[in-house]
């Protein structure tokens, strides 16, 4: 018992030196910080897990500050996936929101079994499942709901320069094609459309989407299969 | 019912996840079958052409924006098994307890006023004596640190010098100078950053007062809650033009602040004073070289749309 204690201080010894280091970098500018990580290359996923670790530690034990950090290396795919899935920037919000406070709350519970990247990740696809239940309940006027966030598209288009401004026929023809396939997204049932999206749009491994899911590999292979297939009839004549 | 089993997996094959000798035995096959081919061809270009359209990235506005939201609700979230928690960390518990003295002491108190309880059942009641054992302390004051403790030898009179703190209401209106002294001590010093934020937010109603002024510039440069940071930022926005001590702080937040949300208000708040010499330059190195692709682009939009003067 007393070693367990001590273990403990020295964790949150480190942990206050880690976020001490990281607020110098802050003051002395984070670009600089940044600019570091890629250069690192490999190295940097692997003190990342490190890193995750102590944060999750301390945040188990209430570090508010702690919890945010880890969020900040999470958040980005995780928007990413809801503001595809929900298709408006508002609903994306919305799961971002609920997914991480619920995260926050039961984060006592993460008991190491699975990786944080897993674990954040079922959070997050059951909001979007619930999400998009409702939605098919609903039956909303859904194919075309990427129009939603125009103002998205503006900002990107300033990002992007003049690439997409100089050729507008094929900018257009992106715009047709996503409406279209996004129709086409909206037919498939929320698990199809769940397993395909974690597989095409973000590039997971099957394994991992069937953890995630809380199935089993062969399971996400059949469901990849389906709405394959699904989508393929429905767009049988974009080629 | 080889075909079919290659049409069942030919979608795995395109994605990459066939097992090895899975992908062997689908590519022997499809050389030799000229259907199985023209169907692999088929789903490698509907994979192409799905692949055309992209997930595309959150704009950092909406990033920053849902980063902020979050933090807010976070400072009112609980942590949920306060119980479970409390049972299997012991050292969180004790580390609660060092952060919060008015805890501590009381659990010292507690311990002592234990002590002499059980001292008195076992040595009974001394006849004489007047039994003097701290009275409890008063409802509405907490005990802030103990002074001294000292007990008389011999005996199992225990003194104990402790300081008390009694909370107190102040009214007024902003004008009120007691207010706003009290104010600019909550801008600065307290712990709840919601109290911090309710104490900017009501000083952005007086930045012509020069200490405000300063406790605004304070918030935005050192406050560790972005929320704050930003209110900060606003009620300092006016002042960009005339007082160079706030443009250079606003510049400073542009420049180093963490989140992307104040970086963009304090970009917005130096649009009118752009052609200053400083400005300019702040300017010329984020249109260069800054990590986010939005302020990048406005430090580029801003600087073309200045004169050229040199």
């Amino acid at each position: 018992m007393p070693a367990d204690v001590l273990a403990m201080t020295v964790a949150v010894g480190e942990g206050a030196l880690s976020r001490a280091k990281y607020r110098a970098e802050k003051v002395s500018g984070n670009g600089a910080r940044e600019k570091q990580d890629p250069a690192r290359g490999r190295m940097a996923g692997q003190e990342r897990r490190i890193d995750d670790t102590i944060l999750i530690r301390e945040a188990q034990r209430g570090d508010r500050a702690a919890f945010e950090e880890l969020v900040r290396h999470y958040d980005q795919p995780v928007l990413r996936l809801a503001l595809h899935l929900t298709g408006t920037e508002h609903d994306a919000q919305d799961v971002y929101q609920d997914a991480f406070l619920k995260a926050y709350k039961n984060i006592g519970s993460f008991r190491f079994e699975c990786s944080f990247y897993t674990w954040i990740y079922r959070i997050v696809t059951n909001l979007c499942l619930d999400h998009l239940r409702k939605k098919t309940v609903r039956k909303e006027d859904a194919p075309v709901a990427k129009d939603g966030n125009g103002g998205e598209y503006d900002l990107l288009d300033q990002v992007a320069d003049g690439r997409a401004g100089a050729n507008p026929e094929r900018d257009l023809m992106r715009r047709q094609l996503g409406a279209r396939i996004s129709g086409a997204l909206e037919k498939l049932t929320p698990r199809e459309r769940m397993v395909f999206e974690l597989r095409h749009y973000h590039g997971l491994k099957l394994r991992t989407v069937g953890e995630i899911l809380h199935t089993t590999e062969e399971t996400a292979k059949n469901t990849l299969f389906r709405a394959t297939q699904k989508l393929r009839g429905q767009l049988a004549d974009m080629r | 019912m080889k075909c079919e089993w290659v049409r069942e997996n030919i979608t795995l094959h395109v994605y990459g996840e066939l097992a090895d000798d899975a992908r062997h035995e689908l590519e022997q096959h499809v050389a030799r079958c000229a259907d199985c081919a023209a169907e692999l061809k088929a789903e490698q270009e509907f994979h192409a052409l799905l692949s055309q359209d992209r997930a595309t990235e959150p704009a950092p506005n909406l990033l920053a924006a849902s980063r902020m939201r979050l933090q807010e609700a976070l400072e009112t979230a609980e942590q949920g098994g306060f119980w479970h928690r409390l049972a299997f960390d012991p050292a969180n518990w004790l580390r609660q307890a060092r952060f919060s003295p008015a805890l501590a002491s009381a659990i010292l108190i507690a311990g002592f006023a234990g002590g002499v309880g059980t001292s008195y059942k076992v040595f009974g009641h001394p006849p004489g004596k007047t039994d003097t054992v701290a009275a409890p302390p008063s409802v509405e004051s907490s005990i802030t640190g103990i002074q001294s403790i000292t007990q008389q030898a011999g005996t199992n009179q225990i003194d104990i010098k402790y300081n008390t703190v009694s909370t107190q209401e102040a009214q007024g209106s902003m004008n009120d100078q007691r207010i706003q002294q009290l104010l600019l001590f909550a801008a600065r010093s307290n712990y709840n950053s919601g109290v911090r934020m309710d104490s900017v937010d009501l000083l952005t109603q007086k930045p012509d007062v020069s200490q405000v002024r300063d406790a605004l510039i304070y918030a935005l440069r050192y406050d560790t809650n972005p929320g704050v940071r930003l209110k900060a930022l606003d009620g300092l926005g006016g002042f960009v033009k005339n007082d160079v001590r706030v443009r250079d702080v606003v510049l400073e937040a542009l420049v180093n602040d963490a989140n992307p949300g104040v970086r963009t208000e304090a970009l917005r708040l130096i649009e009118p004073v752009k052609a200053d010499g400083s400005v300019r330059g702040v300017l010329m190195t984020l249109a260069a070289k800054d990590q986010s692709q939005y302020i990048k682009s406005q430090a580029r939009t801003m600087l073309a749309q200045l004169p050229e003067i040199d």
